[in-house]
């Protein structure tokens, strides 16, 4: 067979395609990234709380907004609300060295590792003969096995700080966010945004003194390459300024 | 004398094309690189709240441990009027459904139906329980926070215990 020439072939339409398919890309994704603030909602409990257990209003960082979007937090009311984040850093850290029972901020706990390893101790023994009873409750169980991990997380938490003592605020202090059915979701988010950046600051803190760098570092890095030290970082900081919310479903 | 020749008429040389596709593919492959696709188009107009320290969501984007839902004016004005005159300015929208009438939107079933389909049409990897799925709210700055709250209940009757708040990071400008 005599040897033929293989005719080129015609590329002249590839750019076409390309910026077809160019086109279609652009079109249907987006550039920008989706970004949150996640928050859990509280399960849904089928018995009725007959008296419900009053919590001290010290330990309340109410943030209140009403339907013309005023604010007031912790009963004063608010002009601006970029000052929420340092009402709610001095909500956290008031007494954090000092306890001073006169002003109206959360008081702090200091334990040290004996009190802690007392505490692992008498919770193991309490879910082990929970566990044991026959018909005990499997809630029950689960809650009882919660509180042996919240001892072991303390635990190392406190190792890992490398002091006497954990300090850690009570227990019952939290962040309590009350709107009106009207109150605009630019001025909520706000609030949320803010309360974020309290936590953020505190925390950031907290690490720089410790581990000599930020939360933000620790939080990416983790997110990255998932390091077992990063998460006990992560949640040492969390036991020294705890992210507990409250969302009050509004009446009105 | 005549250096300079008089010009004739001399057809322009074609510009050379053939690096084209080249120069096209390589911004072809840019978007699909730094792009995410859209989860849906929504019939409605959010404009979001700015905020700081922000929780990425593209983690759980890729993973499908997140559903969306949009709250905003009807992008239609016609709509918008009509829906405004019933005293229903803000609509939520869930996937290709608009809920329309107040009816709708306060209908109990339809969030919970929603949210339940959703999570039956997961992939089969994801081993994520429902209480662990996402669900963002994508609110319009204006839209009434007793909206959220109305959500908040219906995802708290069937579990789905986890919800974010979306805004756009202004990374603390």
């Amino acid at each position: 067979m005599a040897k033929r020439d293989i005719p080129e072939i015609n590329a002249g339409s590839m750019a076409d395609i390309a910026f077809l398919l160019l086109i279609f890309f652009l079109v249907t994704t987006t550039m920008d990234k989706d970004q949150a603030y996640i928050r859990n909602i509280p399960k849904k409990v089928e018995i009725e709380i007959k008296d419900d257990t009053k919590v001290e209003e010290r330990n309340i960082c109410l943030i209140k907004a009403n339907s013309q979007n005023q604010l007031m937090v912790r009963k004063e009311i608010m002009e601006n609300p970029d000052d929420i984040s340092e009402r709610v850093i001095e909500f956290y850290n008031t007494n954090e060295k000092v306890n001073d029972p006169s002003n109206n901020f959360p008081m702090y706990s200091r334990i040290s590792m004996q009190e802690i390893q007392d505490g692992l101790a008498i919770a193991e023994a309490d879910a082990e003969t929970t566990e044991n009873t026959p018909n005990a409750d499997a809630s029950v169980i689960e809650y009882k096995y919660k509180v042996v991990d919240e001892w072991m997380g303390k635990k190392r938490a406190l190792e890992l700080y490398g002091q006497k003592e954990l300090p850690e605020i009570h227990g019952q202090a939290h962040v309590r966010i009350e709107v009106q059915k009207a109150t605009e979701y630019s001025l909520f988010a706000k609030i949320q945004s803010e309360i974020e950046e309290a936590i953020f600051e505190l925390r950031d803190i907290a690490a720089k003194e410790i581990f000599g760098e930020t939360y933000g570092v620790i939080t990416r890095r983790y997110a990255m390459d998932k390091d077992p030290n990063d998460k006990e970082k992560m949640d040492l900081l969390k036991i020294l300024y705890p992210d507990r919310f409250i969302e009050v479903t509004p009446k009105k | 004398m005549s250096k300079f020749r008089k010009k004739g008429k001399k057809a322009a040389p074609g510009v050379n094309t053939s690096s084209l596709p080249d120069i096209v593919f390589m911004l072809l492959f840019f978007f699909m690189v730094a792009t995410t696709s859209k989860e849906s188009d929504p019939s409605v107009k959010v404009t979001q709240p700015e905020g700081v320290r922000t929780t990425d969501m593209t983690p759980y984007k890729q993973r499908s441990e997140i559903d969306f839902m949009y709250v905003g004016k009807p992008m239609n004005p016609a709509r918008a009027a009509k829906y405004a005159e019933m005293g229903m300015e803000y609509m939520l929208f869930m996937d290709n459904v608009a809920q329309s009438t107040p009816d709708e939107l306060y209908n109990v079933n339809a969030i919970r139906r929603w949210k339940l389909d959703k999570f039956d049409a997961k992939p089969e990897r994801m081993s994520e329980p429902i209480t662990g799925v996402i669900t963002c709210i994508k609110a319009d700055e204006g839209a009434p926070s007793g909206i959220i709250f109305d959500i908040r209940k219906e995802l708290q009757e069937i579990d789905a215990l986890t919800i974010a708040y979306a805004v756009r990071d202004n990374g603390g400008i």
